[in-house]
């Protein structure tokens, strides 16, 4: 069996296992951890955007939260006006996300380092602005509203009782195993070392043949549609509104791929993990302290912000490199 | 006509806070070769420092030379516990790639950026502080004329003139500024020089955090202080260092005008929403066209 | 004196520098001489601690230098030329020469103002620049601003890394001529590292040859410059 073959075929073992477990834990769980972990899986696709954009081909974005934002809103409006079923709306975000993604790639293809973070960042901030100023399209300040809706009959009747959370956590569940799935072949493949000689080693990997510009531009779009389906997900909840998609959101999906490592698969689940369930963390760490509520508000930002530069300064590869590191050396 | 020319005024003294903004950043990208993201997140902190001093009685000016004095510290600071120690890592395999390595100092000043951001919150509950202006605030009376702009707008543009005049200064007519710009230029000679290039880069960074004090001071009495305030002025701040160039320290401060004008237009003859998507189109703009800035040198882009 | 024993400096595992011992004696001129390749820059970057040694020591004046920072080095007399980027082109002449005397500035200026002056006797192409950029020089005129801004610190020992790189003869002629001069002069230790073995050993008092690192021959220089066999073994000639 060829060596992509095989390569093919761990992943696809993997993304089951995945699935699994996750379904799992699904079951384990209380509502409101249901919930949490629904909310991680969908902040897990959206940091394996990160992962393949930034991990990978060695790009900075901090506008991944705007390209959710794309998603959610193109998903919204799909449902809203055009009255389309959740599945297509998915799909609809998703290429609007790739869309959007494209003209970004175009726009940002020849930077990097600070001007590519600093005019992601500018793009970030206006997109949502976008949503106040068509206020009447978009619904301004308060967003337009979509949900998951009931569970199907089928899997009410198979599972006996599906509760709210539940439902949302395994919609969810298929399309984070696909974006497992997706991500896993695509950093084994070819393409993966393409986009990784694009890091590593720009000038040798251009002097080979690669087409630098439009690698870069094609990271973009793929990554971007993994934020999109993130981004619709994450709506589904609820609301699709500029409350929903801060900028606050591009730096919690860039922090979860920091500091669970930001060239894993592994690193991504981590990071969103922790992220997601840092808050509830650390409630259950301080409850012997009570702390302020004032305190008690920005704790989960100031550890998390912490983290941060503590990753980045004693070790750049996350959680995910710490293990694989003390994996090696017994 | 008077529109037209309070969006002028307003503009250009909008405009001096973002130059103050693109020089703090252009500061400490030729000092120490980062752009850094929380900038405005240590002028927002220092400007609550001052906001406190005020409510307990201080006088202005004392609040406002606390302010400044601790952000040169904070940028002090910023520089010896992150900048410091993430320059001496050598060995990890993540930083061996170039656009890694560009790209991790971004990371830790938005860590830093999120850190004062929660101390602020911690600390004084994000609360929306005035604060308050040592001249008035309404439009300038001369000769019995209301004049389209206010004694606050000379008082900004004043200040950066002020400003602007003891840096060059500084960096023409000073040994330390000597040394700061050879730091900057060439670290090897610079040391075989006998300068003590770690002292300087720290002192760029208490510049720039001083600079980057002084507009979020400015600015603070037309806009309401919270911790996310000051984020829009490193927006433009930063949008206003690519225009200028972001190695020219003239280019930056000719950026801000340009910026602030276009904010003001956009805000008169516009709508307040749109400053977003203007700034972005001028900022593409210029990458696209001429990707180093009005004044910057053609080497600016190897980051 | 300069007392350098057993040096080793690694690049990642390649030892750049295996073991060298040599001595340079006050107000001489020791002149290190080998082929490319063969250490000469690596032992001047080790000097003046711009490259860490990984063993051996390095002594000045009965006072070792080993782990001292580049700025201490500076302070304690030693002034390195490095080979090629010496000057600083986008400033003028005068802040090149200005930059050496800086950390000298706040304890000593009447004096660093006559250095300043003796240097445009020196050099007084250099004066009618001063204004101007130092990119805007020509090649020797810059190799002589490089050479101003080491010796506006008053050093006692001179580290000079082939200053004859790219330059006509005669311009190099000239410039050797006028260390030689600086040397006799005022008592100045040099440590001459050169490609040109034969200008080099013109004026100098001992030479050393390297090759891939260790020191293959330590003799007075004329004697070295009339040794045909070893010229043709070592530096092709």
């Amino acid at each position: 069996m060829s060596k992509a073959h095989s390569y093919g075929r761990t992943n696809l073992i993997i993304s089951i296992l995945f699935a699994a477990v996750v379904f799992f834990l699904s079951i384990k769980f209380d509502p409101y951890n249901q919930g949490q972990l629904a909310v991680a899986l969908m902040v897990f696709i959206g940091v394996l955007s990160i992962v393949l954009l930034t991990g990978t081909s060695g790009q900075i974005s901090l506008g991944q939260g705007a390209l959710m934002a794309v998603g959610g809103f193109a998903a919204a409006l799909g449902i809203l006006n055009l009255g389309l079923s959740i599945w297509l709306a998915i799909a609809l975000a998703i290429i609007a996300a790739l869309l959007a993604g494209l003209l970004l790639g175009i726009a940002a293809a020849r930077l990097s380092g600070p001007y590519l973070a600093g005019t992601t960042l500018v793009i970030a901030l206006a997109i949502p602005s976008l949503a106040t100023r068509f206020e009447s399209v978009f619904g301004g300040d308060v967003g337009l509203n979509i949900a998951f809706g009931d569970p199907p009959a089928w899997l009410t009747s198979l599972m006996s009782e599906v509760g709210y959370e539940q439902w949302q956590l395994l919609a969810t569940l298929p399309f984070a195993t696909l974006a497992l799935f997706f991500t896993s072949n695509i950093l084994s493949s070819r393409t993966g070392r393409t986009w990784r000689a694009l890091r590593d080693h720009e000038i040798a990997a251009s002097l080979a043949g690669i087409k630098i510009s439009e690698t870069k531009i094609f990271v973009f779009v793929i990554s971007s549609g993994f934020a999109g389906l993130a981004g619709v997900l994450y709506g589904l909840r609820g609301i699709v509104g500029p409350s929903v998609y801060p900028i606050s959101l591009s730096l919690l999906l860039l922090a979860g791929a920091v500091l669970g490592g930001i060239r894993s698969i592994l690193g991504a689940l981590i990071g969103s993990i922790l992220v997601v369930f840092l808050p509830d963390l650390i409630e259950w760490a301080s409850g012997s302290f009570s702390p302020s509520e004032q305190i008690a508000n920005y704790l989960p930002a100031m550890i998390s912000s912490i983290l941060l530069i503590l990753t980045v300064v004693l070790n750049p590869g996350g959680i995910a490199h710490g293990l694989h590191h003390k994996k090696r050396h017994h | 006509m008077d529109i037209f020319l309070s969006a002028i005024f307003a503009g250009t003294s909008r405009g001096a806070i973002y130059a103050l903004a693109a020089l703090g950043l252009v500061l400490v990208w030729r000092g120490a070769g980062v752009v850094n993201f929380a900038q405005m997140g240590q002028a927002m902190f220092s400007t609550y420092i001052a906001s406190t001093l005020i409510a307990q009685n201080y006088s202005y000016w004392i609040a406002f030379v606390v302010a400044l004095i601790s952000g040169g510290a904070l940028g002090a600071l910023v520089d010896l516990l992150v900048m410091r120690p993430l320059n001496r890592k050598r060995s990890s395999s993540v930083l061996d790639s170039p656009a890694m390595r560009s790209t991790v100092p971004v990371i830790a000043s938005l860590g830093i950026l999120g850190v004062l951001q929660a101390a602020a919150g911690m600390i004084w509950a994000a609360e929306e502080r005035g604060f308050p202006t040592p001249v008035n605030s309404l439009g300038l009376v001369i000769n019995g004329k209301i004049m389209p702009f206010t004694a606050f707008d000379l008082f900004v543009i004043g200040i950066v003139f002020v400003t602007l005049v003891a840096t060059t200064y500084f960096f023409k007519g000073t040994g330390m500024g000597l040394a700061m710009r050879a730091s900057a230029l060439n670290p090897e000679v610079a040391r075989l020089s006998g300068i003590r290039i770690g002292f300087v880069r720290t002192l760029s960074w208490v510049i720039s955090g001083v600079a980057s004090s002084l507009a979020g001071l400015l600015v603070t009495p037309s806009a309401n202080l919270s911790p996310n305030t000051l984020d829009l002025i490193l927006i433009i701040g930063f949008t206003a260092a690519v225009v200028g160039g972001l190695d020219s320290l003239l280019g930056s401060v000719i950026g801000g005008f340009v910026l602030g004008l276009l904010v003001a237009f956009v805000n008169v003859y516009d709508a307040p929403e749109d400053i977003f998507l203007a700034i972005l189109v001028v900022l593409l703009t210029v990458l696209i066209i001429r990707p180093q800035g009005i004044l910057g040198s053609k080497e600016v882009r190897r980051v | 004196m300069l007392e350098i024993k057993d040096l080793v400096t690694e690049y990642g595992s390649v030892k750049a520098l295996n073991g060298i011992s040599l001595s340079a004696h006050e107000g001489k001129i020791t002149t290190v001489i080998g082929a490319n390749g063969a250490g000469k820059s690596t032992l001047l970057r080790t000097i003046s601690a711009l490259e860490h040694p990984s063993s051996g020591s390095i002594s000045w004046k009965n006072k070792s230098i080993v782990g001292l920072s580049p700025e201490k080095i500076v302070r304690l007399g030693i002034a390195h030329v490095p080979e090629g980027h010496a000057v600083i082109s986008q400033l003028s002449v005068e802040e090149n020469i200005e930059m050496g005397a800086l950390f000298r500035m706040r304890s000593n200026k009447a004096d660093v103002r006559i250095a300043i002056q003796e240097i445009y006797q020196l050099f007084p192409r250099l004066e009618e620049r001063k204004k101007q950029l130092a990119g805007s020089l020509s090649g020797g005129e810059r190799q002589m601003l490089a050479i101003s801004r080491a010796l506006v610190s008053r050093p006692s020992l001179l580290l000079l890394d082939e200053p004859s790189l790219g330059l006509a003869p005669l311009v190099v002629e000239q410039i050797i001529q006028t260390v030689n001069d600086l040397c006799r002069n005022t008592g100045l230790t040099v440590l001459l590292v050169e490609q040109n073995a034969n200008t080099a050993l013109g004026v100098a008092d001992h030479g050393i040859l390297l090759s891939l690192g260790t020191v293959v021959a330590d003799l007075p220089a004329a004697q070295m410059k009339a040794d045909v066999a070893l010229r043709a073994a070592y530096l092709g000639y």
